[in-house]
């Protein structure tokens, strides 16, 4: 999924400072999962606007609204009903959320309250890491599962490099080696011969060498 | 002479404290009026921000939590979790200006067990000497 994390309250004030009717738009899919843009954090944001607002003695009016999704033009058309109330739309979706919302309602400014971080597995309650950058051609296979580019700090894909130690990486002794767990993952199922292959330089064209990606499938088109 | 101010006071807490059934809660509500608006919880761990932020917003100088014992929540991490949450949210009130001693929480002793009337009281005492909400616009200022 998507990961987020709020935008600093100061910062918010200031890209919404010039609006007066502001519509707080959530999204309950990947945000609400990473605890950052769903219904509850939607209210949280909005109360706390409010709040400020008062405080400031500014006549604002701040309203809330969760949409299912924000990156999905099937869920962001329900805003047509009450979208002409607002003079700005604060969203709580990841960029691509925002962009959708903004794409469809040209004439409002559609505002980001997160910072879009990466694509998180969720590890545990409360913690969320960063696994795959989504490059458009998987190698999990050749390495035991583990993604030498999200995982690795120098992203080699002949490693490891000689700052591995005991496991961990020079960069900080909490990090994993990513070498390390690729290897040991590799001899947990005698799979280490993948690692006689001298790997080239990854291609990234496929990731962002064609400007912005798309996929088209037209069996799933109307 | 000015009348004293009255804090208004939002008081969440969790039904295993003592004395706090249906009837304690109306007698409460009764005693001390539109001072304190009372709020039970299956467990404290059910409390999210947003419910002391909307109370903070909409009519109270200060919104408490009353939690059980620390190792003796009846769903095991619920007031565990609810320490979690009102210190985000003195955070998140810290971040606009706002005392965090606005929000706050207190953990019930299991030495010495207290009825919801007495922590109340404990709590009015504690808050009787922060400011009126800036948030809140009130006729007498």
């Amino acid at each position: 999924m998507i990961t987020a994390e709020q935008k600093p309250i100061s910062e918010i004030r200031g890209m919404i400072k010039p609006y007066r009717r502001i519509l707080v738009l959530g999204c309950a899919s990947c945000v609400a999962e990473c605890a950052a843009g769903g219904q509850k954090e939607t209210a949280m944001l909005a109360s706390t606007l409010r709040m400020k607002a008062k405080m400031e003695n500014e006549d604002v009016a701040i309203e809330e609204y969760t949409l299912d999704r924000q990156c999905v033009n099937d869920f962001v058309v329900r805003l047509d009903d009450i979208i002409d109330k607002y003079d700005a739309v604060l969203s709580l979706a990841c960029g691509a959320g925002v962009q959708a919302v903004a794409e469809m309602y040209q004439e409002i400014p559609i505002i980001p309250a997160l910072n879009t971080e990466f694509l998180g597995e969720t590890r545990a309650q409360g913690l969320w890491v960063e696994n795959c950058l989504g490059c458009g051609d998987c190698i999990l296979y050749y390495f035991g599962g583990v993604c030498p580019l999200a995982r690795c700090s120098k992203q080699l894909f002949n490693g490891p490099c000689g700052g591995s130690v005991n496991g961990k990486c020079e960069i900080n002794r909490e990090v994993p080696c990513a070498w390390q767990t690729i290897i040991d993952r590799l001899a947990k199922f005698g799979a280490l011969d993948r690692l006689e292959t001298i790997y080239p330089p990854k291609n990234w064209a496929k990731k962002q060498g064609g400007g912005p990606r798309k996929i088209v499938r037209e069996d799933q088109e109307k | 002479m000015p009348e004293k101010y009255k804090q208004t006071l939002a008081l969440f807490y969790c039904q295993n404290v003592p004395e706090s059934d249906e009837a304690n809660r109306q007698l409460l509500e009764k005693e001390y009026g539109k001072q304190i608006r009372l709020f039970p919880l299956p467990c404290s761990g059910r409390l999210e921000p947003f419910h002391l932020l909307r109370a903070l917003e909409e009519f109270a100088d200060a919104a408490y939590l009353i939690a059980c014992p620390e190792g003796a929540c009846r769903y095991f991490e619920g007031n565990k979790r609810a320490q979690k949450r009102v210190q985000r949210t003195r955070e998140i009130i810290s971040g606009i200006g706002l005392e965090k001693e606005r929000v706050g929480i207190v953990i019930r002793s299991a030495d010495n067990p207290r009825t919801l009337a007495e922590l109340a009281w404990e709590i009015l005492e504690k808050i009787s000497g922060i400011d009126p909400s800036p948030v809140l616009k009130r006729a007498n200022g």
